[in-house]
């Protein structure tokens, strides 16, 4: 009898210490969890304020000042425009290329040789510096 | 007594229980049954509270989360939602500013306070402040939005009664870029003007950014090159639009001059007035396009009919004259290209004056536009509809709208006659629409307009490869007494690649003077066809059109106009 009220006593001791340490323990984490949404919505607000700053330093206005100054880009007009029909499809075929591959490829890709220097195109296609000046 | 004495008397037994009777054995009963009744209600009420128990944790566990989701809605709460273009880029938007407020009642030395307080923060006055600090309330306004430097300085005076409090202040990043679609706010983040006071509710209760259709980068090419003809041409303003003709929505839209949203305050009524809607103006040969797709689609003529346009037309104290007199017979793609206005009242006269109101109605001239703006304006429409008014209108002169109409109808007339509602929302998806023309009539316009570009008034919009196809347009304002001469009204609309249209584009110029390089000209070829070309130019590889060889075969043989053969003709009609 004296022994299972011991027992009791014991147990009921160690819940209430159990109990005491779970609710520092949530409080702790709530305090944490409260600190860290604080930190979040500073961050989020901080990040608000940059978006802003972003867009008025991508003014087209701004970007169109900074290029002149230091790019020498020009406008795209329609002679740097091309189609992609009007790319060689099909390389010329080098005599030698030809001669020494003939028993490696078939007859239609040998017409098509892997190392051909491209032909120029009937258009500039990058855009340069002479043709701004 | 006697029952005492017996138990006292008689020795106790056990297995005999007492037995009482009369007024004591009542009142034990009385006892013995409110104790049972006490215990079973005592009883219920905790079974009922167990009852709860287990509802709660056993049988309602699916409403209670299973994880804790507190400040789950960590979410940054701005006073507005921002306004986005059609890229995602920002237009407007929210930030947290501190305001400065005074609790006068803390304040000490209100005259040393203003004056110190004016060494931080110039542009308040010292009476003033000296005056609000002296005042009976317990709060007033010093200051509202001060920038951070401004807050510590002000902090770092060390006054006391002044506090500090955060309101959000509306930021416009792009400044005076798309002030008139944008519009502004008040001081207290009210929706004053633009798409601000059109979605007022919304941007004030919703997280969402509102989208416009609005392209940044082409509102900026269109603002620059509007800007530079009103400075070539010494104009008073002007405005230009950009229109996708397939959805309605609108890609740019500019009014110049205009005003940084920024600093809504200080800007005068000319800045604010937004001409591209809220302007209504007598459009000029622009018109003309209404005019004849009027007429093909009535069927009154063919593009291979046409007019004798040798005498000009006098009606009651009117003389009705062109511009570029041919004084022949001419057909309806001659009367187009030189603008005739004889040949366009002849055309007109031949539908008749219920047939052009009702096109008019029909393409949206008679209502305010269907766009999401406060500033818009109403169509000067005359009353009654009298056949003069039919004749001028047929040029443009006697009905005044905005050059949003006039861009609206035009991208009907050139996507196949379908109306669509223009809006400055970006749209997803096909946008329906209610076919307003025959599309052999759009077909028919397209071509003329082509025409116009290539060999007629509006050459100087011919940007290689875009196939632009457009028609120009004069108009003398309208002054005090009749119309003057000198203040004219020079506009260019035009559609681009004109054999399948994507885009439609206004430039119009108000007041432009004649310049040496232009010979003295501020017509539309010369004054607003230019900017067009530079537009589409620019543009184009922006909104993805992709130019074209315009000489080759299947498109030259698309936008074929056969030119009547002019001699024969000409002398059948003398």
């Amino acid at each position: 009898m004296r022994r299972v009220t011991v027992l009791w006593f014991l147990i009921a001791a160690c819940l209430g210490v159990a109990l005491f340490m779970v609710k520092y323990e949530v409080q702790d984490r709530e305090e944490r969890l409260a600190a860290l949404h604080r930190e979040i919505l500073a961050n989020q607000e901080a990040v608000h304020v940059l978006e802003a700053e972003w867009s008025y330093l991508n003014r087209p206005s701004n970007l169109e000042a900074m290029v002149r100054r230091h790019l020498h880009l020009v406008p795209l007009d329609t002679t740097r425009l091309g189609q992609i029909e009007q790319l060689p499809m099909r390389l010329p075929v080098l005599p030698d290329a030809e001669s020494d591959l003939p028993q490696l490829a078939g007859a239609g890709e040998a017409a098509m040789p892997a190392f051909a220097p491209p032909t120029p195109l009937p258009r500039p296609l990058t855009i340069s510096l002479k043709v701004r000046q | 007594m006697s029952d005492a004495h017996q138990i006292k008397g008689s020795r106790l037994r056990p297995g005999k229980s007492v037995r009482l009777d009369g007024a004591a054995k009542q009142a034990l009963e009385v006892g013995r049954n409110r104790l049972i009744l006490a215990g079973c209600l005592i009883t219920l009420a905790f079974a009922a509270v167990a009852g709860r128990v287990v509802e709660l944790s056993a049988l309602r566990d699916h409403n209670e989360p299973m994880l804790p989701t507190a400040g789950a809605d960590a979410a940054l709460q701005t006073g507005r939602a921002d306004i986005v273009d059609r890229n995602g880029l920002l237009v407007a938007t929210s930030l947290r500013t501190p305001s400065l407020y005074a609790d006068p009642s803390e304040v000490l030395d209100p005259a040393r306070a203003a004056r110190r307080l004016a060494t931080v923060l110039t542009d308040l006055a010292v009476p003033e402040v000296e005056a609000k600090l002296r005042t009976n309330r317990r709060f007033v306004w010093l200051k509202r939005s001060l920038t951070p430097h401004e807050q510590y300085r002000v902090n770092a005076l060390g006054i006391p009664g002044l506090h500090f409090m955060d309101e959000w202040k509306r930021i416009y990043p792009q400044s005076s870029l798309v002030a008139h679609v944008v519009g502004y706010t008040d001081v207290d983040d009210r929706g004053i003007a633009g798409v601000e006071r059109a979605f007022d509710d919304v941007l004030r209760h919703g997280r969402e950014p509102l989208r416009l259709s609005v392209d940044l980068r082409i509102q900026h090419i269109v603002r620059q090159e509007l800007a530079r003809q009103i400075g070539l041409f010494e104009a008073i303003g002007g405005t230009a639009i950009v229109l996708d003709v397939n959805t309605g929505e609108t890609v740019a839209m500019v009014s110049l001059p205009d005003f940084d949203p920024n600093l809504a305050g200080d800007m005068s009524a000319d800045q604010r007035f937004n001409r591209a809607t809220l302007g209504v103006y007598e459009m000029g040969s622009t018109f003309k396009i209404f005019n004849t797709a009027m007429a093909l689609d009535a069927g009154t003529v063919t593009l291979k009919d046409g007019y004798d346009a040798t005498k000009p037309i006098r009606i009651s104290r009117f003389t009705i004259n062109d511009f570029h007199g041919e004084h022949r017979w001419l057909s309806v793609p001659e009367i187009f290209k030189y603008s005739s206005n004889i040949g366009s009242v002849k055309m007109a006269m031949d539908v008749g004056t219920d047939g052009q109101k009702a096109f008019m109605g029909r393409l949206g001239m008679l209502q305010p536009m269907s766009l999401e703006l406060p500033e818009r304006g109403y169509p000067l429409v005359p009353s009654p509809w009298r056949p003069i008014n039919t004749m001028t209108i047929s040029f443009g002169h006697g009905m005044s709208v905005s050059p949003m109409h006039l861009a609206s109808g035009v991208a009907t007339v050139v996507n196949g006659g379908i109306k669509r509602p223009t809006t400055l929302l970006k749209t997803t998806g096909r946008v329906v629409g209610e076919e307003v023309l025959k599309p052999d009539t759009s077909l028919a316009m397209r071509k003329l307009m082509r025409l116009v570009v290539l060999d007629g008034t509006g050459r100087n919009a011919d940007a290689l490869g875009y196939m632009v196809g457009g028609k120009t347009g004069t108009a003398e304002k309208a002054g005090g007494r009749g119309y003057a001469r000198k203040s004219l009204l020079s506009s260019f609309v035009a559609a681009f690649p004109v054999h399948d249209p994507k885009y439609v584009v206004l430039v119009m110029v108000d007041e432009p003077k004649g310049q040496k390089f232009s010979q003295g000209y501020a017509t539309g070829g010369w004054v607003a066809a230019p900017a067009v070309k530079r537009i589409v130019e620019r543009a184009a590889p922006l909104l993805g059109v992709a130019p074209v060889n315009m000489n080759a075969p299947e498109i030259r043989r698309d936008l074929l106009v056969d030119l009547p053969d002019t001699g024969g003709k000409r002398l059948a009609s003398f």
